[in-house]
């Protein structure tokens, strides 16, 4: 917990830090800033009016003669207070029943779907009313008291929450992790609260910062027009407004200081949300086990096979070396080199985590910004690949250099149609008209094998199942009859007739096309028939290198014949 | 064989498409039905708020010297004698008749008044919504892509300097400071005297907005007298309930960018800026809601901007009258701005289920 705490505050900016710093002065002062004032915080002094500053008054002093510095000091305690305790009401009760809402409209069933509908609407009619003039009208009609206050603001605020957590959980609700955590037997409310809640929890802390800061805004603002925390009491809303007149006319201290203190405390709470946010963020956790979890268990021992590079190969990696980004961390893959002809197919083999999708990525030059190619060459024909700009790298892809990736349901544009992509993709190179682009899509379902072709082609990711994705993604890689396929588990999700369909189709391609084609699977029944040869990756390496046959008769790294006996078996 | 198959795809495919088509109206109808109720619930809480400000009205209109026989009168007068819901029952049948009631602080008919100063806070918020539109959130978009280009590392320097402050600039104080430095100081925009200067003539009254209504009559002095004056107010709310909507786009744009779904995008090929449109497209749905609140925002934070730049708008109105407990301009505002925003939530909503596939109408068979 620490360690992360430091590590987070390490990879701040200075400027970051510096208002945190502020940020922790300003708790400070909430709790015992009245103590610290110079002079008295309420006591007129007609005799000192509007002093500009000076040596006795830092900051001034406003028209009852009162130092402002004092005053400043003394107001946190007022409007930190008052908006903290008011936003965290607001979470705390709008947060819970967003989650219930939204599980009450995705059970569709009559009575739960009537009354969050009738919930829905009454958070309507809360917050229909004007945010400010409500507030106003509350304390004008309750009184002036912070409690007051506080009870306003957190009840127009909870709204918002309610809003925000519903149409999360609602979009998340039928995300696999959410269907997965159902599927083994948890409650629907557990897994509303403890499995989708989490994941709402970035947004919820995004809205956070913006709330307190506009809480802490509305406390000074309902104190401007009056009718918030009255005079005597050291308040920036009200300090604003009886300097604002002075300002106008050019006296400019009595309004000016305590506004730049208004902004750098809602400030303040911005930068701590914002790091609060980067510290909850998933992302920063995957890169630390990036660092951490890959140990290269393989010496530097010279791969085992056929290593001379092929003669006018379509695709030739050497060398190949990919780092996170983060100094220090150990290569997640390191002297990957291989080559393919035109009509090869090679698979590539391993246990997860041994760095296939890596390599995918890496060759195709989609690697996420954490990572980089350290070294290395990737060439596609003459063009080295690595080096391309990017204008150029995008006619090769799909056209020459076609691609599925894994896990295809997620791969899918959530909001685009399958025809959309299809469309999309075809539009990426050249002209079509819509009834060609829709003849094209329906031709290409129907050679990979995906019945009824016309309505999938209304079909949105979600509606797909995972095999029919796959599907989809297959049948967009045979779109331009690439030079180049390279498919990362391109038969994951799909039953036995449909996977041999899909790898005849495969074999086709190579033998009528001539397409190099590169296969990642887990499953070495598809490397042993249908594959030229045969690649094994541990730990960021590949360790061996043959023809099928020859692999498969006689593999020489241990790991590669430990991998053949746990499938033989 | 297969034509036929077609056919029957395509016949299936329609009566689909209909069902869906044919839900949507019933939804609005039905949300359109919730709306009668929600809006006598609010008039109704409304009312007896009101009624609950300190101050009698009857004391307040006749003064402190007046005899309290004539108090009385006038409270029997102005049925304050009555029960809130006796009073709530004959407020409705007044306003159902078009009639919103008298200010008694000012003396004048509470729907002229509506007519005169609701053009005037909906033109401020177009036009805050339409800054919003045309700059921040390109702005949000560019800013989030991930190109490299130097230009955009500086625009996303800039702008995320600007996410952070206009979250922490109170919207009063910002007009205050425009007005110090464009007006007391450098005197180029004009001081917060209203909606023209003191020696120019209002148009022709036909929609309420200068800028409209000047260009109407053609008078040209007049609608540039009025866009000057218009400049801080709108820069000021664009400024600072920009923000929300600006921070949200960009972040869902982060997060849509770093998707799957974009990396495949460019595995297929797709143009930089289809991928960008594919991202702005998911971005867009949490946006939108955002831009609900913030229109109901911007209502509210036009009370006060509208105060300091002495708008005479709809805002202004509503504060003075809370001051002066002046019920029925109050009552009459809240009823305007309740309805409003529920249209505009309902709009939300509409957009928000249009834009996402995966979002089925709540309460629709499926």
């Amino acid at each position: 917990m620490w360690l992360r705490i430091s590590s987070t505050l390490r990879q701040l900016p200075l400027w970051q830090l510096v208002f945190l710093a502020l940020f922790a002065l300003i708790v400070v002062l909430t709790a015992i800033g009245p103590d610290l004032a110079p002079y008295s915080t309420i006591n007129a002094c007609p005799s000192d009016r509007l002093v500009p500053p000076s040596a006795a008054h830092w900051l001034g002093t406003d028209d009852n003669g009162i130092d402002i510095l004092s005053r400043l000091l003394a107001a946190p305690r007022t409007d930190v207070v008052i908006a903290v305790i008011a936003t965290a009401i607001s979470v705390l009760l709008g947060s819970p029943l967003g989650v219930v809402i939204a599980l009450l409209e995705s059970r569709r069933r009559g009575g739960s779907t009537v009354v969050a509908e009738i919930a829905m609407r009454l958070l309507e009619v809360i917050q229909a009313f004007p945010v400010f003039v409500f507030a106003m009208v509350l304390v004008a009609v309750f009184g002036g008291t912070k409690v007051n206050i506080i009870a306003a603001i957190a009840f127009v605020n909870t709204p918002v929450f309610v809003r925000l957590v519903r149409s999360d959980v609602l979009s998340l609700v039928q995300r696999p992790f959410a269907e997965a955590a159902r599927a083994v037997g948890n409650s629907e409310w557990r897994v509303g609260f403890r499995h989708i809640l989490p994941n709402a929890i970035p947004t919820i802390l995004v809205q956070l910062s913006v709330t307190i800061g506009f809480a802490i805004l509305l406390t000074a603002g309902l104190s401007f027009v009056g009718a918030g925390v009255k005079p005597p009491t050291p308040e920036l809303g009200s300090m604003i407004a009886s300097g604002a007149k002075f300002l106008i006319i050019g006296q400019w201290w009595p309004a000016v200081f305590p506004g730049i203190a208004l902004g750098l405390i809602v400030f303040s709470f911005g930068v701590f949300g914002e790091v609060m946010t980067k510290f909850m963020e998933p992302r920063a956790i995957r890169s630390a086990t990036w660092r951490t979890g890959m140990t290269t268990e393989t010496d530097d021992a010279p791969v085992i096979g056929i290593v001379a590079p092929t003669t006018n190969a379509i695709l030739a990696v050497r060398d190949l070396e990919v780092t996170p980004l983060q100094p220090g961390a150990s290569p997640l893959l390191s002297g990957v080199s291989f080559s393919l002809g035109a009509g090869e197919r090679m698979a590539i083999v391993g246990e997860s985590g041994a760095g296939k999708s890596v390599l995918v990525k890496a060759v195709l030059g989609l690697l996420p910004a954490q990572l980089q190619v350290n070294s290395g060459q990737v060439r596609y024909g003459e063009v080295d690949l690595l080096n391309l700009d990017k204008s150029k790298l995008r006619s090769l892809r799909s056209k020459h250099i076609a691609a599925t990736l894994a896990n295809a349901k997620s791969q899918l544009h959530p909001l685009t149609t399958v025809g959309g992509t299809f469309a999309a993709a075809l539009a990426a190179h050249q002209k079509v008209s819509a009834p060609e682009a829709r003849r094209r899509s329906i031709e290409l379902l129907r050679m990979v094998g995906m019945n009824d072709p016309e309505r999938r082609l209304e079909a949105y990711p979600h509606e797909l199942s995972g095999g029919m994705a796959q599907r989809v993604c297959i049948a967009l890689a045979l779109m331009y009859r690439p030079r180049l396929l390279i498919a990362d588990e391109p038969t994951a999700g799909l039953d036995v007739t449909v996977q041999r369909q899909v790898l005849d189709l495969m074999e086709k391609l190579a033998r009528e096309a001539g397409t190099a084609q590169l296969i990642v699977t887990s499953d070495l029944g598809i490397a042993a028939h249908y594959c030229d040869k045969v690649a094994v990756m541990q730990a960021g390496r590949v360790i061996e290198i043959n023809e099928t046959r020859a692999f498969f008769d006689a593999p020489v790294h241990p790991y590669s014949r430990q991998l053949l006996d746990s499938v033989r078996l | 064989m297969s034509t036929q198959l077609d056919v029957a795809a395509s016949r299936v495919l329609r009566r689909v498409r209909l069902a869906h088509a044919l839900r949507l109206p019933r939804y609005i109808g039905r949300r359109i039905l919730f709306l009668v109720p929600q809006v006598l619930l609010i008039s109704f809480i409304t009312f007896a708020l009101v009624r609950l400000l300190p101050g009698d009205p009857a004391r307040f209109q006749l003064g402190p010297l007046a005899p309290e026989e004539a108090v009385e009168a006038l409270r029997r007068k102005l049925h304050l004698d009555l029960s809130i819901p006796q009073q709530y029952a004959i407020w409705l049948k007044h306003t159902l008749s078009g009639d919103f009631g008298t200010s008694w602080s000012q003396g004048t008919d509470v729907g002229e008044d509506l007519l005169q100063r609701i053009p005037v806070t909906l033109e401020l918020i177009f036009l805050s919504l339409l800054v919003v539109f045309i700059v921040l959130v390109p702005l949000a978009i560019v800013t989030a892509s991930l190109s490299r280009n130097w230009a955009v590392w500086a625009l996303r320097n800039v702008t995320f300097g600007y996410g952070m402050l206009a979250g922490a600039l109170p919207d009063f104080l910002l007009a205050l400071l425009l007005i110090f430095i464009f007006y007391t100081n450098l005197n180029l925009l004009p001081g917060p005297e209203g909606r023209l200067g003191i020696l120019d003539t209002a148009p022709p009254f036909v929609t309420g907005s200068i800028l409209i209504d000047a260009t109407i009559a053609g008078d040209w002095s007049t609608f540039w007298s009025g866009a000057w004056h218009l400049v801080m107010p709108v820069f000021t709310l664009a400024f600072v309930y920009g923000a929300p909507v600006f921070k949200m786009l960009r972040s869902q744009m982060e997060i849509a960018l770093d998707a799957e779904y974009t990396t495949y995008g460019e595995a297929l090929g797709l143009a930089p800026r289809t991928i960008l449109a594919r991202a702005a497209r998911v971005a867009a749905g949490s946006t939108v809601v955002i831009v609900g609140t913030v229109i109901m925002f911007l209502l509210g934070g036009d009370v006060l901007v509208e105060s300091v730049f002495n708008m005479s708008g709809l805002g202004q109105y509503a504060v003075q009258a809370i001051v002066t407990a002046d019920y029925a301009p109050i009552q009459a505002f809240v009823c305007f701005a309740a309805i409003f925003t529920m249209l505009v939530y309902l709009a939300v909503d509409l957009v928000h289920f249009a834009m996402d596939p995966r979002i089925k109408v709540v309460g629709s068979p499926t």
